[in-house]
């Protein structure tokens, strides 16, 4: 299955709280998803 | 990368970074490296495994980590260097609208870093997308095929390491991707072994899990570490003894409240010498066969109640040195030898699962059985020490030892089989010798030993 497929439906939140649903980030423009390792 | 956003942006792409913190976390780390891209929050790391970077599998030290932590920070010519150790890449994806994938980057170690350029040259219109199917190597599996037919008649080369390795060319990569958002897996003897093993692999998968121990502090121990390194919360502890009925009474009152999707009855042991339970039965009859039927029996509505249930045994390659004995489970009349019980018992499960996937037959519940093969696991050092010093560089993890049942736990395509006899991933006989077959007589009566038992 494609990765796109697997994380579009996924909801999380942002820096402020608000929701934003993978999926909308690439649906106008190309995303270059950044995954942080180092975590908090 | 921070650098390179105005460039991303030029190119038609918008850089979005994901982290593990809280969101006030996020928030104070956008201010500090005055990020205008979007930053979002997964704590629980459901956007990481779905991204197949799951934390426990990634390597945490290497050699060349001091390396590539001075490259870092040395800097260097915009051109060729990252911000490397404040950014700590767990992975890059660049997807384009549609949700084609152009770029895909996965850690493997701390401290190496994208490529950015690889990165701004999927950014632009007639970059090629990356092929995502992972296809089995076909020549890779047939070479696993055939080596698996010389080597299993050996057992010894079966059993082990090698027999693993060999056999897990034909595995296909895709069996195990899946998620298991919204699954209840419980796993009984989940503390250490093959059971800790199941769990975590399930956790990391993102089922619910329940670790059925004996010992709440060495479950609670246990299930801090599946919860840490997976990232999984749902991890939770059940004190049950499968050796006591009244435990399982206990434990499964507790536990049938809500449906049950997988059932591993993993909880074993090997004694030296007859021990009689509380309920008047020898201690690996009520471990392996009673404890487990009962649970089984009592979780059976809601394990019914799922529309994808699976029960496992996870018995032992001994089971074939012996036939099924409903009459002496107990060992009321013979001379106690604590490797010919073991065995016995481990006969009588693959039996049992057998009897059990009968009587859930056209339900949603299947059973089955599997062998682990030879693994380095607790019990194996304390229980069989010579054995042990011999083969220990030979003997699988016990994460190999788990993979059969975690796979026939979690695959979508193993829901097809029921009442089969699994060892690394295939179906196999049950008898190698034909003085070990029982009779359907002495099938029944192992079910009617098992009622009585519990009665009692």
């Amino acid at each position: 299955m494609k990765v796109a497929t697997k994380l579009s439906g996924i909801e999380l939140s942002d820096w402020q709280g608000e929701p934003v649903r993978l999926g909308s980030l690439w649906q106008e423009q190309t995303a270059v998803l950044v995954f942080i390792r180092h975590f908090g | 990368m921070r650098d390179r956003v105005d460039e991303i942006r030029s190119l038609g792409g918008e850089l979005v970074v994901v982290g593990n913190g809280a969101t006030n976390f996020a928030a104070a780390f956008r201010e500090d490296y005055r990020l205008d891209s979007p930053l979002l929050v997964d704590p629980e790391l459901r956007a990481y495994r779905a991204a197949g970077l799951r934390r426990g599998r990634v390597e945490a030290l290497s050699p060349r980590l001091p390396l590539n932590a001075l490259r870092a920070l040395r800097g260097g010519s915009r051109q060729g260097s990252v911000q490397g150790d404040l950014w700590q890449l767990g992975g890059v994806f660049v997807i384009r609208p549609g949700g084609e994938l152009a770029y895909r980057y996965v850690s493997r170690e701390a401290g190496d870093h994208a490529p950015v350029e690889g990165i701004l040259e999927a950014l632009s219109e007639d970059a090629p997308a990356i092929a995502e199917q992972s296809l089995a190597n076909p020549l890779c599996a047939g070479i696993g095929r055939a080596l698996g037919r010389v080597v299993d008649p050996t057992i010894a080369l079966s059993f082990d390491r090698t027999g693993f390795r060999i056999h897990s060319l034909a595995f296909r990569p895709d069996d195990l991707d899946v998620d298991l958002s919204g699954r209840r897996c419980l796993v009984t003897g989940a503390n250490s072994g093959i059971g800790y093993e199941s769990a975590l692999a399930l956790a990391d998968l993102g089922a619910e899990v329940v670790l059925l121990c004996r010992s709440r502090e060495r479950g609670e121990a246990a299930a801090a570490r599946i919860r840490e390194q997976t990232g999984n919360a749902r991890v939770s502890v059940e004190e049950l003894d499968i050796s006591r009925l009244a435990s399982v009474r206990s434990a499964a009152a507790r536990l049938r409240k809500r449906p049950v999707d997988v059932l591993i009855h993993n909880a074993g042991m090997l004694p030296d010498e007859r021990i009689e339970t509380d309920d008047g039965l020898e201690l690996t009859f009520a471990t392996h066969v009673v404890g487990p039927f009962l649970l089984t029996h009592l979780l059976r509505t809601a394990l019914e109640k799922s529309s994808d249930a699976r029960v496992i045994w996870v018995s032992s390659g001994g089971m074939y040195t012996r036939r099924l004995n409903p009459r002496d489970p107990n060992w009321k009349k013979r001379e106690y030898d604590g490797v010919i019980a073991y065995a016995e018992t481990k006969r009588a499960q693959v039996v049992l699962s057998e009897l059990w996937a009968e009587e859930l037959r056209g339900s949603s519940v299947v059973v089955n059985s599997m062998h682990p093969g030879w693994v380095d696991t607790p019990s194996v050092k304390t229980s069989l020490p010579t054995f042990y010093r011999f083969t220990q560089a030979l003997l699988r993890t016990p994460a190999e030892g788990a993979d059969t049942a975690v796979w026939l736990a979690a695959s979508p395509r193993t829901r097809q089989w029921t009442r089969c006899f699994f060892f690394d991933r295939a179906i196999r006989r049950t008898h190698f010798l034909s003085f070990s077959r029982e009779s359907d007589e002495e099938r029944s009566q192992l079910w009617r030993a098992c009622e009585k038992a519990c009665a009692g």
